[in-house]
């Protein structure tokens, strides 16, 4: 994987020469190193075809050159190798044939290098030193040569992520990985796509010797002239008894499919795929095996999923730009920051700003609230601590560099602040007017609202330019997403360096409109009420959770209104009614729950009953009367069930492309898969529509829309006619994605 | 706090940092324009040797800012300020951060030499029938642990606890146990006066601590000071270190506790471009020795000197804190000042340094019902001091105490009209 191209898909940009990618040295007599730098790939190499184009004639080379003893294969520097496979590539590939025609180019480089190597007969010791990312195709280069070296540094990160973009390792790795570390190991790296830290792989057998990146040349070349023996970790007997066991590959095979299946869904091909190879391995020749690499790409790299993926990889590499200045910089680094409210967002927020570096300084009125922000603080660290996931070291400074107060004092060197205090307007501004006495002339002043206008919360303060949104998603650990608000003042800088924030802390910004609900939550309203309407009809909850999950949501509707509260949920579609009319109009169904005191998992009750996290069900016969219509008896299909929620969320989805809520169908996607959990393997919610076909789609919507129980209710009909983009897109044929 | 209490899994670095950082907020003072970060502790944790440079660190002090650590026993928090002063006065700083920290409850349990000595025996052996004979060679007696605290407090010149040394001074000026019992009292009311008023409050910040449990919550005042402490209640306790007729015990002495305070000391010109308020300006300090048997009387001689130092009389001085290691240490000093023959005897001078009026002498209670966690009482008496000279109305501001070890120790602190 890879960042963007800096070039490549310019056809004004001249193709690189000729052996340009890759030098040959010889720093000492019987040596070659072969070092990927390719020019056009300024930032980090790919292997790109006119990579692997320089790499088969530089080996071409090697093996002709009768003085050789050894071969180092490098990057330009110790921790830049390179990126793997051209992402962009794998992308566009739409016929199978193609696919397969790369992966077998790839498979014949990599065994010509793997054929260079004394222990298969050839004239030299061959070398990998690497580190830096070394992900997918760059590790199967790696695992061509004899002994890998890898550079010990926290840069480091190694492994096969393939599967997480709906392929598999097609050049070698599904066979070459469990002859090297088993494959019980090869089978966990492979299908979890975990990239692994220099010393992980070690003592997995992964590479053979660490040394520190500034000696890694020359352990390479030790290593290369026979200078330094390698001591590579055998499998020995447990190849024979573990490996080569049909009786342990089948056990490891139905326990990870099980496993698989459970985590996925079934919706995901890529990892069954490469877990049936992976554990055939080392029973079946190389060469037999790489044909079946073949195949399974040719199949999985032109389906919809692996699609799916590498658009929303590529979206979230662009996404990671958004944090430059209007004139190209990279936006200052943020030292010192605020948040004010310790609720449940604003410690979430404070202690991920905490444990990210910035000096954080939390302030709520209420003592109490103090106390719980600090100590969910301390115990999520402390989890991490024990889990190693942060380095005692750093565990200690996450811990200091939370600092707590009631008091207005302290904001003077505050940099920014994030407010997530009562949603109110009039709070709001309280807390923004306070503030902009308190802390310097240029702070940023964000808002985490979810239903206020960040324009208005602006007004009457001094410079609102500074004035921003930033919306996180709860749990603000957890979820990946935050939704940068621009407001009609909010100036373009003011806009990057939040943005910027926003990816030190480890989330994904989408720069949104200020409109009622921003993007996320405007078009899951619909969805939610949605479902709620089918409830009212007498639809059971748990069946329409399942189908939905089905679909590929993380949690049925259900569920997730109980997760958020009732009450929360009922305020949300309050000020989206209010913002949207008719079309939002609120479902009936929330008042008598609200009314009952039951709020959803907090008050142990809502639509379903929870005992110690778990979900229960309640009487049918306590739910019905307070929510379903009297002798409500529903007739909806499965896919009517899917289709109602889903597409109530499609069409509300159009009209925030229309009115420019986002830039592009592209960020709309992203956002609903990182905001909503909306299902990867579609490639979120935009591309869903797409893929299914607008066509289908809008005529599906103006069926509901002119459907009894729709059309019979007040905005039934106004919520499900067509979003006016959509159905002059479904006219022409065309997609969200290409206007 | 009291120690093995609310921050019983506190660590030095992270109290030190957390008083620290909150200064830093408060006085909105960048980190960087610091000279010096010098931090007073008895005990640094085993793992944090340098715990002045651990704890600056750790409050977001900027790399290229040196830190030390400093010790002089009870007078540790003292002497970082002392050290700043100096950097000051030589010139070599303009604005330094003097912290005063101590986790009395951190400290550790020692295996004893023997057992040391086990273990050695068993890292060396190689072979298995080695290794069986090295752990043949255990005994229960090394499981009994050498107690930090206890040989921490332990004079190793003339072998007393601290509270003996207070014993030889309640026999040499005949105090006797209900004065001593009545002056403890005395500070309990006084503490809880200043409670209640909100003059504790003004030198104090919440903190939560490491290790919280579930219940407990941020701590934002001392747990030492007893709301119903009585002559009775203490008249019940028995004399804790010598048993039958003793006076000193763990009511009319300082508890083992935990705390942190941190200072920022400048010159005035830099305060200013800093844009800080000073609380009071350092006039002069002195340290002075005397009898390790008879540490307590430190304060006299410390005072006694920096009085000459300055030129300044004990008449002049309004408002002065005594650390009350001990009622009865305290009551000895009290009546060492006024008296014209431990004058003649001991400081070399013709009359007594004068009576100390006890209405201006710990007016806010002190370390009896306040706790003494020795690292930090030095700092934490100079800021009670600098706050109370505003609130007695007057220039001149006294901060003293004893230092095991046969030392006392002396600021004296003026006014600043702003």
């Amino acid at each position: 994987m890879t960042d963007e191209h800096e070039s490549g898909g310019d056809p004004a940009e001249p193709a690189p020469a000729e052996r340009s990618s890759i030098r040959i040295e010889h720093p000492e007599p019987g040596l070659a190193v072969l070092v990927l730098d390719p020019p056009h790939r300024p930032s980090l190499a790919v292997l790109d075809l006119v990579l692997m184009r320089d790499l088969e004639a530089a080996l071409e080379e090697v093996a002709t050159d009768g003085q050789l003893k050894g071969l180092v294969i490098t990057g330009r520097a110790p921790l830049s190798f390179a990126g793997g496979a051209d992402v962009e590539a794998i992308g566009s590939i739409t016929e199978p044939e193609r696919a397969r025609e790369l992966v077998r180019m790839g498979q014949a480089i990599f065994s010509r290098l793997e054929g260079l190597a004394k222990g298969q007969g050839g004239p030299l010791r061959t070398v990998a030193a690497v580190g830096g990312p070394v992900p997918g195709g760059a590790f199967e280069l790696a695992l061509a040569c004899e002994t890998i070296v890898v550079a010990d540094s926290d840069k480091t990160r190694i492994g096969l992520p393939e599967v997480k973009l709906g392929i598999l390792p097609g050049w070698g790795g599904t066979h070459r990985l469990p002859r090297r570390i088993g494959v019980p190991a090869a089978t966990s790296a492979i299908l979890t796509g975990r990239l692994f830290r220099a010393r992980a792989a070690k003592k997995l057998g992964m590479v053979d010797r660490l040394t520190q990146p500034e000696y890694l040349l020359r352990v390479a070349s030790d290593l290369a002239l026979g200078r330094e023996k390698p001591r590579r970790k055998e499998r020995g007997w447990r190849a024979l008894v573990v490996d080569k066991n049909p009786l342990v590959a089948a056990v490891v095979e139905s326990s990870a499919r099980k496993k698989v299946l459970k985590e996925t869904g079934g919706h995901y091909p890529a990892p069954l795929k490469a877990l049936e190879l992976v554990v055939r391995a080392p029973r079946v020749p190389l060469r037999e095996g790489f044909e079946k690499e073949a195949q399974a790409i040719g199949e999985l790299a032109t389906g919809e999923v692996c699609k799916s993926l590498v658009g929303l990889f590529q979206l979230s590499e662009q996404a990671k730009k958004l944090g430059k200045l209007p004139d190209g910089s990279d936006a200052p680094r943020i030292g010192r920051a605020a948040v004010i409210g310790g609720g449940v967002m604003g410690a979430g927020i404070a202690s991920v700003m905490a444990e990210k570096g910035l000096q954080t300084r939390l302030r709520d009125l209420d003592p109490a609230a103090l106390d719980n922000a600090l100590r969910a603080h301390y115990s999520g660290i402390e989890k991490k601590r024990k889990r190693r996931r942060l380095a005692p070291h750093l565990a200690d400074a996450a811990i200091d560099r939370l600092e707590f107060t009631t008091e207005p004092v302290g904001f003077g060197r505050c940099e920014i602040v994030v407010e997530a205090v009562a949603e109110t307007l009039p709070v709001k501004r309280a807390v923004f007017g306070e503030l902009a006495g308190l802390m310097p002339e240029d702070a940023i002043l964000a808002t985490n609202t979810s239903s206020l206008s960040v324009t208005e919360i602006a007004e009457g303060l001094p410079r609102p330019e500074r004035v921003v949104g930033m919306h996180f998603f709860n749990p603000v650990p957890k979820m990946p997403l935050v939704e940068v608000v621009r407001g009609a003042a909010t100036s373009d800088e003011v806009v990057a360096r939040t943005a910027a924030l926003a990816l030190r802390l480890g989330k994904t910004p989408v720069v949104v409109k200020d409109v009622a609900g921003f993007l996320v939550n405007r078009v899951l309203g619909p969805y939610l009420d949605e479902a709620l309407r089918m409830l009212e009809e007498g639809a059971d909850p748990a069946h329409v959770d399942r189908l939905l999950v089905g679909f590929g949501m993380p949690m049925g509707p259900f569920e997730l209104l109980d997760e958020v509260g009732l009450d929360i949920a009922a305020h949300a579609a309050d000020s989206l009614e209010a913002a949207y009319g008719e079309r939002m109009k609120k479902s009936d169904a929330l008042a008598p729950l609200l009314e009952a005191g039951m709020l959803g998992k907090k008050t142990e009750r809502g639509i379903y009953t929870w005992e110690a996290g778990k979900r229960g069900r309640l009487e049918r016969g306590e739910l019905n009367p307070l929510v379903a219509r009297p002798n409500a008896s529903t007739s909806l299909s499965d896919a009517e069930v899917v289709d109602r929620a889903v597409l109530a969320m499609v069409n509300e989805g159009a009209r925030c492309l229309e009115e420019g809520v986002v830039r592009s169908a592209g960020e709309a996607d992203l956002a609903t898969v990182f905001g909503t959990g909306f299902a990867p393997f579609r490639g979120g919610l935009i591309r869903y529509a797409d893929t299914r076909g607008l066509e289908d789609v809008a005529r599906r919507l103006q069926y509901f829309a002119s459907s009894a129980p729709i059309a019979g209710r007040p905005g039934g009909t106004a919520k499900f006619t067509p979003a006016p983009l959509l159905a002059r897109l479904a006219e022409e044929k065309g997609r969200f994605h290409e206007s | 706090m009291r120690a093995g209490g609310a921050y019983a899994r506190e660590d030095a670095a992270h109290l030190g940092a957390r008083i620290t950082r909150e200064l830093l907020a408060r006085t909105e003072l960048e980190p960087g324009a610091v000279d010096e970060v010098i931090v007073g502790c008895v005990g640094p944790p085993h793992d944090q040797a340098n715990v002045g440079r651990v704890l600056a660190l750790r409050a977001g002090v900027p790399r290229n800012v040196p830190a030390y650590t400093v010790g002089r026993n009870c007078a540790s928090g003292m002497q970082a300020a002392a050290s700043a002063y100096d950097s000051i006065v030589s010139g070599r700083a303009e604005a330094c951060l003097a912290v005063g920290v101590e986790v009395m409850s951190g400290y550790p349990l020692v295996f004893n030499r023997k057992a040391t000595d086990f273990f050695g025996g068993l890292m060396r052996a190689r072979s298995v029938p080695a290794k069986l004979a090295a752990f043949a060679r255990f005994r229960p007696s090394m499981l009994a642990p050498r107690i930090a605290i206890t040989e921490g407090l332990t004079d190793p010149t003339v072998g007393l606890i601290m509270g003996k040394t207070a014993e030889v001074l309640a026999r040499d000026f005949s105090i006797d146990r209900e004065t001593a019992d009545r002056y403890a009292l005395q500070s309990h009311e006084r503490a809880r006066a200043a409670r209640d008023s909100g003059r504790l409050g003004r030198e104090l910040v919440p903190h939560f601590p490491l290790g919280a449990t579930k219940k407990q919550g941020s701590v934002a005042s001392d747990d030492g000071i007893r709301d119903d402490q009585s002559l009775e209640r203490l008249a019940k306790l028995k004399p804790y270190f010598e048993r039958p007729d003793g006076v000193v015990t763990v009511g009319n002495a300082c508890g083992i506790s935990d705390g942190a305070t941190a200072l920022v000391i400048a010159t005035e010109e830099r305060a200013r471009d800093l844009g800080l308020t000073p609380l009071a300006a350092i006039r002069g300090y002195d340290w002075a020795g005397c009898d390790p048997a008879r540490m307590g009387l430190g304060p006299v001689y410390s005072t006694a000197k920096v009085l000459e130092r300055t030129g300044c009389a004990l008449s002049d001085i309004g408002a002065i804190e005594i650390n009350e290691a001990f009622a009865v240490q305290v009551l000895a000093c009290l009546e060492a000042f006024g008296s014209d023959e431990f004058a003649k005897k001991h400081l070399g001078r013709e009359g007594a340094l004068g009576e100390l009026d006890p209405e201006r002498v710990n007016v806010n209670g002190g370390a009896i019902a306040l706790g003494h966690p020795v690292g930090a009482t030095g700092a934490r008496l100079l800021l009670t001091t600098a706050h109370q000279l505003a609130e007695a109305d007057c220039e001149l501001g006294l901060a003293t105490l004893c230092i095991g070890g046969g030392q006392g120790g002396a600021f004296l602190l003026e006014r600043i009209s702003s």
